[in-house]
């Protein structure tokens, strides 16, 4: 049997001679001051071998991202990603959410310059409410826009419309989509931050991304030929190339039987709108400062967004 | 009497038409023969507007290996070639034919040549059955040619004929057994002798006593047993059968060839007599137009591409039908329009007077999936995963990818949860991730060949 | 005297009879916090049964050879113990972030916090029943309890993380999703648990 006693026998003896509390006190403090050197010195010898080279960096860009693991930046999470700024040499400003704000803190541990970075939010190509858009078939199943377009083509008579039933409320991380009474999902603009779920959600690709200065969108996806989109939607672009003949930038063309904007030409004037006989292509400008004047005045302005 | 695992007894409905004679329909004003008949890819349209045609010439070529020719069902003018509604996709390009009245068969169709099966090879067998564009008549419409062809490293032993017909209203497969015995038995010894297989059954449900009883004596001259089964749906699916009548289990992701079977419909049978023996393409079916919706409900020799609403006038389907569902209520799909054509693979019509409503509700975990499941799998799971839209884990870890989409299912179901609907989607979301991944993969090999060609230059 | 089914007693005492989770209620914190993701609570389990086996053998030796015969056993127990328990952790910190960076990150925080884990330094308390034996059979009964307790703690994290990973899924009121009824749960396995009472 091992026992320490025998070395410390003289300081067993004076403790015993002496059993001052001050005496006690000592040898605790020794033989935990022992103790924890012993300790000390296996943990630096361990920590020696297994040594794991982390860049410090890592951990301060992770603190500049906003942590929400929506993917937009094309990694699986905001720890991927800022292993990917500082082991790969990412681009700073992929992080969407994050926006301009977390481009300048991350360039700045980086010590690079943040780049462009412009806002851009989700906007939703079509109009075809419940009101406005035919349904052919009543049906009954899954609540779920991907469920309902594999089932014949889905349940409106526009193959290529909005289904309704909330897919891409469900898939917004953010909470920026709402399902309107009319049955069309509304985008609040305030609160996307463009991370992209809603463009995979959407069985039908309805949703684009399009960066915040542009103010002029076609609100239809329809490729159907003018008789059909009309017969299934008061809303649908019809191809008849009126837009086509308004615009003096030639930057609206109809292909493919659906109004197609090119964005390098288009000026957002506004032209295209007003010519549209089905009102289908939306000038944002309008709602946005409807929206801008009822937050200022201190309303909630969720969920109206009357695009024309 | 032997069986196979789960399944369910809905009341069968067999008495509306199982006493009806197979019957000719009369050909309608336009017949729209869609070039997606079949599992796989669609045919390639090869007549322009305008073109006259007899019946039995190539329409449609086959589009790839798993792929079959489509032909026309009478003689006439083809007057388009566009796309037309369809039953199952939605929508799908077609050849329409205004029919001349002649019914004129082209040239070296519909020949009894006398020829007799011993004198016919296994690969001419396989040959004549391609070119007939034979697919699957129960229903799931996959090219014939290809089951026949199975890699060399596996062998049939037994050809499995599909009596059972376990979908309700149906009674097609019924009439074809007893008013085309021979047909069928030719059909076996041509399919037997195609693969090589040892030997042959033909398995019938209980419920058909005198199909059996007609089997059995012609059947037992080949030597094929006629096993007769309980009554359960789904007995009449591929694996069910197969553990029904050999005792073997085909393993999870796998084919029957993987244990040595082929199964093929009845219906399937005697096209193959028709393509090989006789020099017919496929250009009619027997179809079931059945419901209480039908005044005359009764099994109906139609021509492919017949239009629906042709076919449902002719059996006396009235206005107040709420459902029309293409296939047996199992796995059949209901329709929105009776725009739609008959295809190869339309086995029944069923012409339905109530829509009952329903409220979907949370699992109570009450089993009765469990138990009925002939596929051994966990649907309440299944569902709870897809609606928390966990799609990947149902495919991966709960084995998704091995539902036959029975329906077993979401019928017992006291909280009404349309389990398979949302297996379906959870099969369509792993499908698109396939294509995603090779997209990305194919993208990466070429930026890395890129790479290499660029340091080597 | 100590026969073979003494031990394995002790081992099944303290794996299922009392398990130190669902019996004595010790170490919550990473029950809770690491049993989200059954691949994450393995880890921690293997991670804790080291710890827990380790340092029931090191404070049991430290104690015996040290404490006792210099009189400081009641004074400095916790604190040489604590000592003994967080050098141990460290050193497990080091080889799991060298081993495997992925379960370094999915444990995160509750790493280091096997160190302030009331189910280590209760298990090596638990030890100091056997100080009155010899040397021997005190450390060998020391080291069963240790990783005895540790397995115990592996199957009830197990069987929680398997019921979380199940309970993810379903459509819970709001309010409970996640801790809530994570903690509900974990009441109904106590009570499951109970069951082994007879066997003590």
């Amino acid at each position: 049997m091992i026992s320490l006693a025998p070395p410390l026998m003289p300081v067993l003896a004076a403790a015993d001679a002496a059993p001052s509390p001050v005496g006690t006190v000592a040898l605790s403090i020794l033989v935990v001051g022992l103790l924890g050197a012993v300790f000390g010195i296996i943990l630096f010898v361990a920590s020696k071998k297994f040594a794991v080279k982390t860049d410090p960096r890592v951990e301060e860009v992770l603190g500049a991202l906003p942590g929400a693991n929506c993917g937009a930046c094309g990694l699986a999470g905001c720890p991927a990603y800022a292993e990917g700024v500082v082991l790969k040499g990412l681009a700073v400003n992929l992080c969407a959410p994050g926006g301009a704000k977390a481009a300048k803190m991350i360039a700045a541990v980086m010590g690079v310059e943040p780049g462009e970075s412009e806002r851009r939010v989700s906007v939703l190509r079509c109009r075809g409410s419940r009101a406005r858009a035919k349904e052919r078939m009543e049906y009954r199943g899954v609540a779920d826009c991907r469920a309902a377009a594999l089932v014949l083509g889905g349940p409106k008579a526009c193959t290529y419309g909005c289904l309704g039933l909330g897919t891409c409320v469900e898939a917004c991380p953010f909470g920026a989509i709402v399902m309107g009474a009319d049955g069309l999902p509304h985008v609040l603009e305030a609160r996307c931050t463009a991370c992209g779920r809603c463009v995979d959600a959407c069985p039908r690709h309805l949703y684009v991304l399009a960066p915040e200065k542009r103010t002029v969108h076609v609100l239809c996806s329809s490729r159907d030929p003018g008789r059909a989109t009309r017969a299934a939607c008061e809303v649908g672009c019809i191809a008849c190339k009126a837009c086509e003949r308004a615009c003096k930038f030639d930057a609206i063309h109809v292909v493919d039987n659906l109004a197609v904007i090119d964005e390098e030409k288009c000026k957002n004037c506004g032209a295209c709108v007003r010519a549209c006989p089905q009102a289908i292509i939306g000038d944002f400008r309008k709602m946005r400062k409807a929206l801008a004047a009822s937050a200022r005045s201190a309303t909630n302005a969720g969920g109206e967004a009357a695009a024309s | 009497m032997r069986t196979f695992r789960g399944g369910v007894h809905p009341h069968d409905h067999k008495e509306l038409a199982r006493e009806a004679a197979i019957e000719p329909v009369p050909l309608p004003e336009r017949l729209v023969v869609s070039m997606n008949q079949q599992l796989g890819a669609p045919a390639k349209a090869v007549v322009e507007p305008g073109a006259e045609v007899l019946r039995g010439e190539l329409l449609g070529e086959a589009g790839g290996f798993v792929s079959a020719p489509v032909h026309a069902p009478t003689s006439g003018r083809v007057v388009d070639v566009a796309p037309h509604p369809h039953p199952v996709a939605g929508s799908a390009p077609a050849v329409v034919i205004e029919p001349d009245g002649r019914d004129a068969w082209a040239e070296g169709c519909d020949r009894d040549s006398g020829e007799r099966l011993d004198a016919v090879e296994p690969g001419e067998i396989v040959a004549r059955i391609r070119e007939a564009g034979v697919v699957g008549m129960g229903g799931a419409t996959f090219p014939t040619h290809v089951k026949l062809s199975p890699p060399k490293d596996k062998s049939i032993e037994v050809v499995i004929l599909n009596g059972c017909e376990c979908e309700p209203y149906l009674t097609a497969d019924h009439r074809l057994m007893l008013e085309r015995t021979a047909e069928v038995v030719s059909g076996l010894r041509l399919l037997v002798k195609a693969v090589g297989a040892s030997r042959g059954v033909i398995g019938v449900e209980a419920n058909k006593p005198d199909a059996a009883q007609a089997l059995s004596g012609l059947a037992a001259e080949f030597g094929f047993p006629v096993e007769v089964l309980r009554v359960k749906y789904p007995q009449g699916a591929e694996k069910q059968l197969i553990k029904a009548l050999t005792g073997r289990e085909v393993p999870s992701g796998g084919l029957p060839m993987d244990v040595g079977c082929l199964v093929q419909n009845v219906g399937t049978a005697v096209a193959a007599h028709e393509a090989v023996l006789r020099a017919r393409p496929v250009t009619e079916r027997v179809c079931t137009v059945t419901g209480r919706g039908a005044a005359r409900p009764g099994n109906y020799l139609v021509r492919v591409g017949m239009p629906m609403a042709h076919l449902l006038a002719h059996a006396g389907v009235r206005g107040g039908v709420r459902r029309l569902v293409l296939g047996g209520p199992m796995m059949g799909l209901a329709q929105w329009t009776a725009d739609v054509p008959v295809l190869k693979g339309t086995s029944g019509v069923l012409a339905l007077m109530d829509a009952p409503e329903w409220k979907t509700r949370a699992c109570i975990s009450c089993g009765r999936c469990v138990e009925g499941c002939p596929s051994y799998l966990v649907p309440s799971r299944l569902s709870i995963l897809a609606e928390a839209g966990a799609f990947s884990e149902m495919i991966d870890e709960a084995n998704a990818l091995d539902c036959i989409e029975c329906g077993v299912c979401t019928y017992v179901c006291p909280a009404r949860r349309p389990i398979v609907q949302w297996i379906r989607q959870a099969k369509w979301e792993a499908r698109i991730r396939k294509m995603k991944a090779d997209r990305v993969r194919a993208e990466e090999a070429k930026r890395a060949q890129e790479k290499e060609s660029a340091a080597t230059a | 005297m100590d026969t073979f089914i003494e031990y394995f007693r002790l081992f099944f005492s303290v794996a299922l009879v009392s398990n130190l989770v669902l019996a004595k209620f010790l170490g919550l914190c990473p029950f809770i916090g690491v049993t989200k993701k059954t691949s994450s609570a393995v880890g921690m389990g293997f991670a804790v049964i080291f710890v827990m086996a380790l340092a029931s053998v090191a404070t049991f030796a430290i104690y015996k050879l040290v404490l006792m015969p210099l009189g400081l056993e009641k004074a400095l127990n916790i604190v040489v113990f604590i000592l003994v328990i967080a050098s141990l952790v460290q050193f497990v910190e080091m080889v799991v972030q060298k081993v495997s960076p992925p379960l370094y990150r999915a444990l995160g925080i509750y790493l280091p916090l096997i160190t302030t884990n009331c189910a280590v330094l209760g298990v090596t308390q638990l030890n100091l029943a056997f100080r009155d034996g010899s040397f021997g059979a005190g450390l060998l009964k020391s080291a069963i309890q240790g990783v005895g307790g540790g397995l115990g703690f592996l199957l009830a994290m197990i069987l929680m993380s398997g019921m979380r990973e199940r309970l993810d899924t379903l459509p819970l009121p709001k309010a409970m999703k996640g801790v809530p009824i994570a903690f509900v749960t974990t009441a109904c396995l106590a009570l499951a648990f109970l069951g082994f009472t007879g066997m003590a």
